[in-house]
């Protein structure tokens, strides 16, 4: 920014500044506004400023906020004085928008981090600062400055056009104008004797396009790409920015904080791979505190293109077989060499082979470190360049953590396709790319995700052998767990300890079984209207694999039972609404654990248009009788109201019997409370 | 959701076929359109960040009144998303509802939820107004529930405020539990009725722009494409296993004649009267491979100018493809086309926001997936550029109208040479899948190109019912010297409109 009012009369300079400043800030639409800093979002965005990459082009600062180093850097101090809180913190979530050559990168900082951080910047500033009312004459004397002085020539003010060039720099005379010693009515650059030298002998030299290579150094080096990436002999951190590159996962090594090299990268990298990472912000390296600006795709249109014209490796060529699926190979001797290839790709790749795991997840799990997914390798990488990094990876990347598993081209692996290294990371890369097709290697452990209870009880559908595809499970704090099944409107176990593991990996469902031994209870219907006391208890029906279709597809719906659903109460326990003929049944229970004894007490609620008789089929099994309200089956004891009683061998196995409760219920509403025990 | 079957079918096929792969074979998932580059530039693709530490495997998507957009996983949570159409989102994700069973519709009206979770079709609601969800009332479990595969869609509220829910069969050969393999109506009265039969395994169900329901099917026995259908009160739709349930729907009338194995569909159906063509076909590989949910751009031109099309998703490949229909002779037809790949996982229900972007999602565990996250959400975006696009394909008598997004430039628009044609068919049979059969190639005998250059109209020496039409219009330029983004349309002729 040149001194614009220095051949201004002395005394008139400072009224056009004004004037200037009266016409800038009513161009503004927010009025500027003062608010104090909290001090928590302070400190995140002193956290955030240390470690994003902000000190890359910025001073790090020490406790009292006090800028560390002067050279090379773009100093912040006047931040307080020219921005508030909420300017600055638009400025930092969009920087483009205002300075679009984006030299100033968007930091892919969520709106709350871009408060904070300038939270941090701002500090403590003066509150009494107050806001300037743009006045109208000195608004109109600022525009005819803005217009006359060109202010328009670099900066955009509405439509404000810029004037026409002075005239063309070939054959301009270098010692007037701005290159002037003393310049006149140019603008002033306050350019030291050597740099007025430099620009003169450049203008006088005919100019020459730059070559591809100096092109690329130029972008990388004007936007700064160079103070975290090192590209062939140039650029990568400093010492002293070094402290400032952090990483969630030690473990990695610098391959964990400090931004990949540049060296190869338009080989390295495929094409709309590049685009995203430049573009869109996509990344790989979850774990790495400082962030890849995004620059503005404007700003960098030419570099994915500029890579690939100077980056090369030796070309290698895969022989990959042909997957099935898309065409299925019908050439036997193809597709042995696929299986072949699949399984020795997923043996080096797995715990078994060369332990690719003990530091890249895969596919989202991350048996041990978090290293870059491997899923994403082929989607990402050229394979020629993934071959030769390979074989050696610290060509590529000196002191890498990366281990060459072909030490002079030697497999340490000797067992998988005879040791052949080129084979092996060939059947590597053809393995990654199969993706999910493919089954996961050895040392990623798919294990049942477990659900458990924390304050409030929990209820959760899926299907279970507990409690079949219409299973709910419900648990309560004190650790104790039922589940009900909605298709039979039936309590079908239940259980101490944990709530329930999940089935969520592979093609899992998400059904459930019991994290914790279980008294399982029939699961046929519960609740029936027997003709009489002879009368057969209806029982579901069974599939097997011989005789897959259900023979009774409507059993609970011809006996008059259907589910309605379920309501939490406040403490989140669910009551079960379901039909059974034309009695509306709520039925809640409620587990705790009391005086060491697991019980779940059970209440129903019946509402029924008339006077009327209901069975209720309360145990199946060995069913002990201890008194006339207290009954038992293995683990499980049962306490019922007074009503009467039925317990009667079971239709299907004479060793086994049922108890059956005889409720009469009334017109209107009643209740029948059970208590089940689950016994040591 | 095809490939969820092809794992399980080749599992059947193991015992009775020895060339039948194993399992444990891997898939390549199919070709690519190399389209990705040039896309990103007229229709981005933006991350929807998911917290550290939460899992979203969205299944389904409603948009809510107020413009938030509630999200229905596979691990059965309801969460509710503000701030998904910022430049670049941070949404905040309230947990509304868990402990639902695998969640492939939502559907919302005056303050409840109509969730499709594979049990049942359930209304859950917050009734306590603290933001939770706290009654879950059942509305409909008239359909039997008891095998691995038995996956159930649910559609948004059609114009009368029913909702359809679409039930896969057991595996892809059989029915064992109570309609499986039919499309159920509950109206809003709550009572379910049987609505069609012969589903294979859907992916989603919903409506065109004119109200027609239509729902997706997977590529399988008696399906060689996945394919979109046109569903009519009655209709059959291919696979004859659920016809073991016609007794318990005596709405549905008599079960249709047994189809024969090895027929075509456009001579089956003169024979089987319920027997309802595919209304679009999306040639296996080439336009996906399993289809999953789709919805109607109805953005008023915010998300470009496919308004009133249809988008659906591609679980294995990660793309998303457009269609669109038009009722020909009282038979819906119509086209599909590439629109987007690249995609970060297997999608598994798209929806338009508020802002008029294309949420996109799902999972990528369990079958072979292109995309390379375990789960994700993404929107899509129209950057506001034009692109050069096969708008729309409609039939004429004697051949086609293809209408463009720019303006086509005269040279190459009104050379015939500039439209490549050729068709196929598939064989209607029980087997898996099947090949491309009964090529031709038509004559393009004319082409008149529109004034405006938006759209041109074909003459063909013949149209051939019964086969898909597939388009090459590669050495089409615009006016502004572009090509065309995606050089493919596939227009399945079920019916020929006659002259006027």
């Amino acid at each position: 920014m040149p001194d614009l009012l220095a051949a201004e009369p002395e005394d008139q300079r400072n009224k056009i500044a004004e004037a200037l400043t009266h016409f800038l800030i009513a161009q503004s639409p927010r009025k500027f506004q003062r608010v104090a800093i909290e001090e928590k979002e302070a400190s995140a965005g002193k956290a955030l400023f240390h470690s994003v990459g902000c000190v890359t082009c910025h001073s790090p600062r020490d406790d009292a906020g006090k800028e560390l180093v002067r050279e090379g850097v773009v100093e912040l101090g006047h931040l307080p004085a020219k921005y508030s809180l909420a300017s600055l913190g638009d400025f930092l979530l969009q920087p483009a928008r205002i300075r679009p050559s984006g030299r100033m990168p968007d930091m892919k900082l969520t709106p709350p981090e871009a408060r904070a951080v300038a939270s941090y910047l701002i500090g403590k500033a003066d509150a009494k600062v107050v806001a300037l009312e743009p006045q109208e004459k000195l608004v109109a004397i600022g525009k005819e400055h803005f217009q006359r002085l060109n202010c328009a020539a670099c900066h955009k003010v509405g439509d404000i056009p810029a004037a026409k060039p002075v005239g063309s720099l070939e054959g301009a005379d270098a010692t007037r104008g701005c290159l002037a010693v003393m310049p006149n009515k140019a603008p002033r650059f306050h350019l030291s004797a050597d740099q007025i030298k430099a620009i003169r002998a450049a203008l006088a030299k005919k100019a020459e396009q730059p070559s591809d290579k100096e092109r690329l150094a130029v972008t990388l080096t004007t936007l700064n790409c160079i103070a975290c990436h090192k590209r062939d002999d140039y650029g990568g951190v400093t010492e002293e920015l070094n402290e400032h590159f952090r990483s969630s996962e030690k473990e990695l090594g610098d391959e964990g904080r400090i931004p990949p090299p540049l060296t190869l990268v338009g080989a390295k990298l495929q094409r709309v791979t590049m685009k995203k990472v430049l573009f869109d912000g996509d990344g790989v390296r979850p774990y790495m505190a400082t962030r890849m600006p995004q620059f503005g795709e404007a700003n960098l249109r030419h570099l994915p293109e500029l890579f690939a014209k100077l980056d090369a490796v030796k070309p290698i060529d895969f022989s990959l077989p042909k997957a099935l699926g898309a065409g299925a190979n019908q050439n036997q001797k193809e597709r042995d060499r696929e299986k072949e290839m699949r399984a020795a790709g997923r043996e080096l790749v797995g715990d078994q082979g060369l332990n690719c795991l003990a530091c890249h997840s895969f596919n989202g799990k991350t048996p041990n470190k978090a290293g870059i997914d491997l899923m994403t390798t082929t989607e990402r990488l050229q394979p020629a360049w993934f071959y030769h990094f390979l074989r050696e990876p610290s060509t590529f990347r000196p002191r890498t953590v990366m281990p060459s598993s072909w030490p002079g081209g030697q497999a340490v692996l000797k067992k998988v396709l005879n040791g052949d290294t080129d084979r092996q990371i060939e059947a590597i890369w053809y393995y990654l790319s199969l993706g999910t097709s493919a089954p996961e290697p050895s040392g990623i452990r798919t294990v049942e995700t477990l659900l458990t209870v924390t304050d409030a009880t929990r209820t959760y559908r899926g299907r279970s052998s507990v409690a079949g595809y219409r299973g709910i499970a419900v648990g309560f704090p004190d650790k104790l767990n039922y589940a009900f099944n909605a298709e039979t409107g039936t309590l079908t176990a239940l259980w101490k300890g944990d709530f329930v593991r999940v089935n969520r990996g592979g093609q899992g469902s998400g059904g459930f079984n019991p994290a914790g031994k279980f008294v399982q209870l029939a699961q046929d219907l519960s609740f029936c209207d027997l003709a009489d006391e002879k009368a057969a208890w209806p029982l579901r029906p069974v599939m097997t694999k011989e005789a897959p279709v259900n023979p009774d597809p409507l059993y609970p719906k011809n006996r008059g039972y259907q589910f309605k659903g379920y309501a939490m109460d406040d403490a989140s326990i669910p009551t079960f609404m379901y039909l059974s003929g034309d009695i509306d049944i709520e039925d809640r229970s409620v587990g705790k654990i009391a005086d060491k004894k697991s019980q779940l007490v059970r209440t129903f609620t019946f509402n029924s248009p008339k006077d009327q008789t209901l069975w209720f089929r309360a145990l199946t099994g060995k069913v002990e009788t201890e008194s006339k309200q207290q009954f038992k089956t293995a683990g499980l004891g049962l306490s019922i109201p007074a009503v009467p009683t039925l317990l009667r061998p079971t239709t299907t196995d004479s060793k086994s019997s049922e108890l059956l409760l005889k409720f009469e219920i009334p017109k209107g509403k009643s209740t029948r409370t059970l208590t089940y025990e689950i016994l040591p | 959701m095809k490939s969820f079957h092809n794992s399980c079918a080749r599992l059947l096929l193991l015992a009775a076929c020895a060339l039948s792969p194993s399992i444990a074979d891997a898939e390549d998932v199919g070709g690519r359109w190399g389209t990705e580059e040039r896309e990103r530039e007229f229709y981005p693709i933006v991350n929807v960040p998911i917290p550290k530490d939460m899992v979203i495997e969205s299944g389904a998507y409603c948009l809510l009144p107020d413009g938030r957009m509630a999200v229905g996983t596979r691990h059965g949570e309801i969460y509710i998303l503000s701030g998904i159409d910022e430049k670049r989102p941070t949404p905040t994700y309230h947990l509304y509802a868990t402990g639902l069973d695998e969640i492939f519709g939502l559907a919302y009206k005056d303050g409840a939820f109509y969730v499709t979770q594979s049990c049942e079709l359930t209304r859950v609601t917050d009734t306590k107004r603290d933001g939770k969800a706290n009654r879950f009332e059942t509305i409909s479990d008239a359909w039997g529930y008891a095998n691995y595969h038995e996956y159930a869609f649910g559609s948004k509220f059609d114009k009368d405020g029913s909702l359809h829910v679409a039930l896969g069969l057991s595996n892809s050969y059989d029915s064992f539990a109570l309609f499986r393999g039919f499309v159920m109506k509950v109206t809003p009265d709550c009572k379910t009725k049987a609505l069609a039969s012969g589903l294979r395994s859907p992916g989603g169900i919903g409506h065109n722009e004119h109200g027609a329901l239509f729902y997706i099917e997977s590529q399988g026995p008696w399906n060689c494409s996945c394919s979109l259908k046109a569903v009519a009160p009655g209709s059959f739709h291919g696979h004859p296993a659920s016809f073991n349930w016609y007794k318990q729907a005596p709405e549905m009338g008599p079960v249709p004649i047994t189809p024969k194995s090895g027929t075509r569909i456009v001579t089956e159906k003169e024979r089987v009267k319920q027997l309802t063509p595919y209304a679009v076909v999306f040639p296996y590989i080439r336009m996906g491979r399993s289809i999953t949910g789709f919805t109607l751009d109805m953005t008023k031109g915010k998300f470009g100018p496919f308004e009133d099309q249809m988008f659906l998703g591609d679980y294995t490949q990660s793309v998303i493809m457009r269609a669109t229909t038009e009722k020909v002779n009282g038979v819906w037809q119509g086209a599909c086309y590439p629109f987007r790949e690249g995609l970060s996982t297997g999608i598994l229900n798209v929806e338009f926001t508020q802002g008029g972007n294309l949420l996109c999602g799902g999972t990528n565990r369990g079958w072979p997936v292109r995309g390379i996250k375990p789960f994700a959400l993404e929107r899509i975006d129209w950057s506001g550029k034009m692109p050069f696009e096969i708008k729309r394909v409609t039939i004429e008598p004697t051949g086609f109208k293809i209408a463009f997004t720019k303006p086509v430039e005269a040279t190459t628009g009104n050379d015939p040479k500039s439209y490549q044609l050729s068709t196929f068919t598939h064989p209607y049979h029980g087997a898996y899948g099947g090949p491309e059969i009964e090529q031709t190639k038509p004559v393009v005998e004319s082409v008149k190109l529109a004034a405006d250059g938006m759209s041109a109209m074909l003459v063909l020496d013949k149209l051939t019912r019964g086969h898909v039409h597939e388009f090459d219009l590669g050495a089409l330029r615009s006016r502004d010297k572009d090509e065309l983004l995606h050089r493919n349309a596939y227009y399945t002729v079920n019916e020929i409109p006659a002259a006027k």
